[in-house]
């Protein structure tokens, strides 16, 4: 994988947001902008150009490989929001999922791909394909996966409880359903990968019972992981690892020694300038302002944009670690708090700005 | 220190242990109000302690509410029967357009873990459905969680519903949710606002008059 990349990009002072979303509302159309390929792929152009980065994200809409996977499944009419199974997928329907890797995707889907194509083979950008993570995908297929897993980190196992015995079903069909999504932006052109894993945190995985030495974050969460990377990998394919969640140390730490990302993009629970002291300096961190607040002017005036950014750099400067500037997520779109959003994002990107470092 | 096999099976997540112990106790004639009021209560309410500073964590809440879960459905029956009266009626909900609940499931379990009656209507609630529970349970409380600030007006636009039906003053509205802040909830005139499920059910408490 390019670290190189990546490094040199931090070197440069980069800032950017997760911002498709925003530069896809500005279309009054964009239900229909997200079902054409050719104008996502626009939509991720602009965004980046917009935002003077090489780097042009697709649409973290973390809800297509469920909604892919359901398809797979024949549940053509099922809710992909409200959808979960009632009891364990069947190993069957974990094996039809796998044996349809290849099938044609629908209409949104599609789409999804033919933009990261779009970027690949149209522009001088760099393609970033989006996908779910495995753990995250699986919460989203269950109505309590949070009692399964700690179930399974009491030490109960599949046979004891139907709750485990669904959540690792729902974590193989989930892996099935990414790895084709990953197959296929792959070969759309994506040169990276943001593999997104909100649900990996410590509201999901208790840190008590990893703590006394349960491995369910290595079962659950690192091991098919784990398989995406070498899957990444094979294909020369760049990882960005996102988990804007709650995280402990031990997990920050296990996320950037065993997946060894070219870059980890973390939430503003964090702060970055400890987990420089937890991840290897070949792996960029990338973040992580608090804009899930950016909405409200009462709980984040601009001036604390502004001096949270500063505070940010000065800190990372400190460190010396790579670091590339940005949000603590996806910068969504809120109709009614659209023009405060874009003004606390170019604050951002254009407070205090420092001359890029020489290059080592 | 919880002491009682109820309070312990509860508070260690052991739901057999949970169901074992009520069974026991009701059979050496223990009255089920007090196996609540003297072991339930007191373990979920040391379950919320040890939440608040971060010894017990969400999966550890769910594991205590299942083995809490486990003895009420043995006690609840037997409470019916003999007229006793819960601390206070809570009605629940994700507003409308958000479908996050594993909040609201928390605040719900530890609700019912510290004695109130608790009526879940899930996730995505529209106003007029918060406003009719609230009117057929004779809720004391009613309780709206938003994990998305897009959904944050549901909110307002529930509290809304209730001042324009004139059923305003005739419940306590709490709100809560990552998003969520004291200062939202001032600004949108609800009653309380709590940060996390086991401030939830103090605030109720408080609300009702049972603290």
């Amino acid at each position: 994988m390019r670290k190189s990349f990546y490094l040199d990009l931090a070197t440069s002072g980069l800032r950017m947001p997760v911002g498709t979303d925003l530069v896809l509302h500005e279309h009054p159309d964009a239900d229909l902008v997200m079902e054409d390929g050719r104008r996502l792929g626009l939509v991720m152009e602009t965004t980046a150009r917009r935002y003077g980065t090489p780097l042009a994200l697709s649409l973290m809409d973390l809800r297509l490989e469920k909604r892919d996977l359901l398809r797979l499944l024949g549940n053509v009419d099922a809710d992909v929001d409200t959808f979960h199974f009632q009891e364990a997928p069947s190993e069957d329907q974990v094996a039809q999922v796998r044996a349809l890797s290849a099938a044609p995707f629908a209409k949104r889907n599609q789409a999804h791909l033919d933009a990261v194509r779009y970027v690949a083979k149209e522009t001088d950008l760099t393609a970033v394909g989006m996908a779910i993570g495995p753990f995250s995908l699986m919460t989203k297929l269950m109505a309590d996966p949070i009692t399964a897993i700690a179930m399974a980190g009491a030490g109960l196992e599949p046979d004891d409880d139907p709750g485990i015995l669904m959540a690792h079903r729902c974590l193989a069909l989930a892996e099935a359903a990414i790895a084709r999504s990953l197959a296929a932006q792959i070969e759309a052109g994506a040169h990276a990968i943001m593999l997104c894993e909100p649900a990996a945190n410590r509201v999901y995985l208790s840190p008590k019972q990893i703590e006394a030495g349960s491995d369910i974050f290595e079962r659950f969460v690192l091991e098919p992981n784990l398989r995406l990377r070498r899957q990444l990998a094979d294909a020369q394919v760049d990882l960005i690892f996102h988990d804007c969640g709650e995280l402990t140390d031990s997990m920050v730490k296990e996320f950037a020694t065993r997946l060894s990302p070219s870059v980890l993009s973390l939430g503003s629970s964090r702060q970055l300038w400890k987990d420089a002291q937890l991840v290897p300096k070949d792996i960029v961190l990338f973040g992580n302002l608090p804009t899930k607040s950016f909405y409200s002017d009462a709980v984040m005036p601009e001036e604390k944009v502004e001096s949270l950014t500063r505070e940010l750099i000065a800190r990372m400067q400190e460190t010396g670690h790579p670091h590339i500037l940005g949000s603590e997520c996806d910068v969504l779109h809120v109709p009614e708090a659209a023009g405060r959003i874009s003004r606390k994002v170019d604050v951002m990107l254009s407070c205090a700005k420092r001359a890029p470092a020489p290059a080592t | 220190m919880i002491e009682d096999a109820l309070g312990r099976a509860v508070l260690n997540g052991d739901s057999k242990g949970a169901i074992a112990a009520t069974e026991a106790a009701l059979a050496a004639g223990v009255d089920a109000g007090e196996l609540i009021r003297g072991s339930m209560i007191p373990a979920m309410d040391e379950v919320g302690r040890l939440f608040q500073c971060e010894e017990y964590f969400v999966p550890e809440l769910l594991l205590a509410s299942r083995a809490m879960k486990g003895a009420l459905a043995l006690l609840q029956p037997l409470l019916a029967r003999s007229g006793a009266q819960p601390t206070g009626r809570v009605v629940i909900g994700t507003v409308k357009g958000d479908l996050h609940d594993i909040g609201k499931n928390l605040v719900a379990s530890l609700l019912e873990g510290g004695g109130f009656e608790v009526h879940d209507l899930g996730a995505d609630v529209a106003p007029e459905a918060f406003l009719a529970a609230a009117e057929q349970w004779q809720a004391d409380i009613v309780a709206l969680s938003a994990l998305l600030t897009v959904t944050m007006p549901s909110m307002r636009n529930t509290i809304e519903a209730f001042r324009r039906a004139g059923a305003r003053d005739k419940v306590k509205i709490i709100v809560g949710g990552a998003p969520v802040t004291r200062q939202y909830a001032d600004e949108i005139g609800a009653d309380g606002y709590s940060q996390d499920a086991s401030a939830a059910v103090e605030l109720a408490r408080a609300l009702v008059g049972r603290n």
